[in-house]
C-alpha cells in the first residue's frame, strides 16, 4: 500500500512546483519576452488610454501629446480616447476635454463625440452619421486616488487595493476585444496601480488579455525627473513596453531607459 | 506715468507652500522688489494659503508696492503669467516665482519670461531640487532659495538680460525629439504598418 502524504505535506510541494512555472509565466508576459505588438493597419478602430494626474502630470501629459501632434501624430489613428483622471480633479478632467475639443477644431469641419462615461457605464459608441467627419471618439473614466498628497506610506496600501478593484474595472468591462490597446502614463500613482491591473489581467490572460497587441504600456518619466527615478518609475521600469526619460543623465536607467529629448 | 512691474507668485494648485508665501512677503523682500522698480506684487497662495497670506499682508503694512492674492484660478495662470510678462511700454518685463513644478516653470519658459524656482522641500523625497538645480544651471531659471529671495531677484534682473528660448531649438538631440519623439513611439507600440 502506498504511503500516506499528508495534506500539509502535499500542499508544500504543490507550492514549490508552482513557483517556477508562475514566475515563468511572468517572464513571458514582460519585455523582453513579450513578442512586439502585432502589425495593425492606420485607420482600423483603436483605443489609446491616457492617465492624468494631479499637478504637473497632466500639464506634461498635454504639452507631450500636443508636441507629439505637431510632429505627425494622427489623432485619426487613435480611434477612441479614454482619459482616466482621479476622482476629485476636476481640473484634469475639463483639460482633457479642452484638449479633445482642440483636436477636432484642427481637423476643420470635424466634431469629436463625447461619451462622457462614468466608470460604471459601457456604451458602444454611435457608428457615424453619413456625412458626418469624426475625429474618433472620447471618454472620460474616474479613478478613485490611489494615494493624495503628503498621504502616510503605511496607509497608501490600502487606498492603493480600493483604487486597484476599480482599475480592473475600467480595464475589463468592456468585452475582450476592447481592452485598451495602449496605456501612456507619465507617472501618477494612479497609473502605477493602473499598469500592474493590466498585468494582472494579462497573467492570468482574462478574456484573451494576453494577445500581443493589447494593453501595451509606454511611460513616460516626468520632466521633473532629473537624477533620479520617481516611485512609480522605480516600480515600473522593468515592467512596462516602453520607457522614456527626458534627461540624459536618465537614459538607460533600469537598463532600458530610452532618451529622446525634451518631450513636454 | 511710472510703468507697472508685476512680480507673480505661484506655489501650485496641489500643495500648500506657506514658506514661499511668507517669504515673499517679508519685510526684506519687498524692500528688495521696491529697490528693482517693482510696483505689484500678485500671490496665487494655494489651497490652505488664506490665512498665511492675511496675517503676512497685514504684518508687512504698508510697502509701497500694490499686494493682491488669490487662492487658485480654475482657467490656468496664463493671464497672470501675461501681467507678468508685460506689454511693453507701460508694463515692464517683471519676473514669476514659482514653485518647482513642471507646469508653472515650462508656462513661463514658453512666454519668456525670467522665472526663478523655489523648491518646496516638504514634499516626497524632495525631487524639486534637482530639476530647480539643473534648469539653472543651462541658465533657464534662477534656482531661489528661501532663505535669500532677494538675492534671487537680482540674478532674475541679470538673466533677463540672457533670456532663452524654449523649447531649445538648435540641439541636435531636441531636433530628434521633434522628429520622431512621442509619436514614433506610440506609433511602433500600435504595430501601425509605414
Amino acid at each position: 500500500m502506498a504511503p500516506h502524504l499528508s495534506f500539509p505535506i502535499a500542499l508544500v510541494y504543490i507550492i514549490i512546483l508552482l513557483i517556477p512555472l508562475l514566475t515563468l509565466r511572468l517572464l513571458a508576459i514582460l519585455p523582453p519576452n513579450r513578442p512586439p505588438p502585432a502589425k495593425r493597419k492606420r485607420g482600423t478602430p483603436t483605443r489609446l488610454l491616457i492617465v492624468l494626474g494631479s499637478g504637473g502630470h497632466t500639464a506634461e501629459m498635454l504639452a507631450m501629446l500636443r508636441n507629439a501632434e505637431a510632429s505627425g501624430l494622427r489623432w485619426k489613428d487613435y480611434t477612441h480616447r479614454t482619459w482616466v483622471v482621479s476622482s476629485g480633479d476636476s481640473v484634469s478632467a475639463d483639460r482633457a476635454k479642452g484638449f479633445e475639443t482642440e483636436v477636432a477644431a484642427n481637423c476643420s469641419g470635424s466634431r469629436v463625440k463625447d461619451h462622457a462615461l462614468g466608470i460604471s457605464l459601457m456604451d458602444s459608441p454611435e457608428k457615424p452619421r453619413a456625412g458626418e467627419d469624426v475625429v474618433g471618439s472620447y471618454d472620460i473614466a474616474i479613478l478613485p486616488r490611489a494615494r493624495r498628497i503628503h498621504q502616510s506610506l503605511l496607509t497608501t496600501p490600502i487606498s492603493a487595493l480600493y483604487c486597484l478593484y476599480h482599475c480592473f474595472r475600467i480595464l475589463s468591462s468592456l468585452p475582450a476585444s476592447q481592452y485598451p490597446d495602449l496605456i501612456l502614463a507619465n507617472g501618477p500613482a494612479t497609473a502605477t496601480i493602473l499598469i500592474l491591473a493590466s498585468l494582472i489581467l494579462r497573467f492570468f490572460d482574462i478574456r484573451g488579455a494576453s494577445k500581443r497587441g493589447t494593453m501595451r504600456t509606454v511611460y513616460v518619466e516626468s520632466w521633473a525627473r532629473v537624477n533620479r527615478l520617481s516611485l512609480s518609475g522605480k516600480l515600473l521600469v522593468r515592467v512596462v513596453d516602453r520607457f522614456l526619460v527626458q534627461w540624459p543623465g536618465l537614459e538607460g536607467v533600469g537598463g532600458r531607459g530610452e532618451f529622446l529629448g525634451v518631450l513636454v | 506715468m511710472a510703468s507697472t512691474k508685476t512680480c507673480f507668485v505661484t506655489v501650485g494648485a496641489t500643495a500648500s507652500f506657506h514658506d514661499l508665501v511668507k517669504g515673499v512677503l517679508s519685510p526684506s523682500f519687498l524692500k528688495a522688489l521696491q529697490s528693482h522698480s517693482y510696483t505689484d506684487l500678485i500671490v496665487q497662495y494655494g489651497v490652505d494659503g488664506k490665512q498665511t497670506f492675511d496675517l503676512a499682508v497685514k504684518a508687512a503694512g504698508s510697502s509701497g508696492i500694490q499686494i493682491s492674492g488669490f487662492e487658485l484660478e480654475k482657467a490656468g495662470l496664463g493671464k497672470y503669467m501675461r501681467l507678468a510678462k508685460g506689454s511693453g511700454k507701460e508694463a515692464q518685463e517683471g519676473v514669476v516665482i514659482s514653485h518647482a513644478g513642471s507646469g508653472s516653470i515650462l508656462d513661463a519658459l514658453r512666454q519668456q519670461i525670467p522665472i526663478i524656482v523655489v523648491p518646496n522641500a516638504t514634499l516626497l523625497d524632495n525631487h524639486q531640487v534637482e530639476l530647480a538645480e539643473a534648469l539653472a544651471e543651462q541658465e533657464y531659471v534662477v534656482h531661489g532659495r528661501l532663505e535669500n529671495l532677494a538675492k534671487a531677484l537680482e540674478d532674475a534682473e541679470r538673466l533677463r538680460e540672457r533670456q532663452k528660448e524654449w523649447p531649445p531649438a538648435n540641439s541636435g538631440v531636441h531636433r530628434q525629439a521633434k522628429a520622431v519623439g512621442l509619436r514614433g513611439i506610440l506609433d511602433e507600440e500600435m504595430g501601425f504598418l509605414d
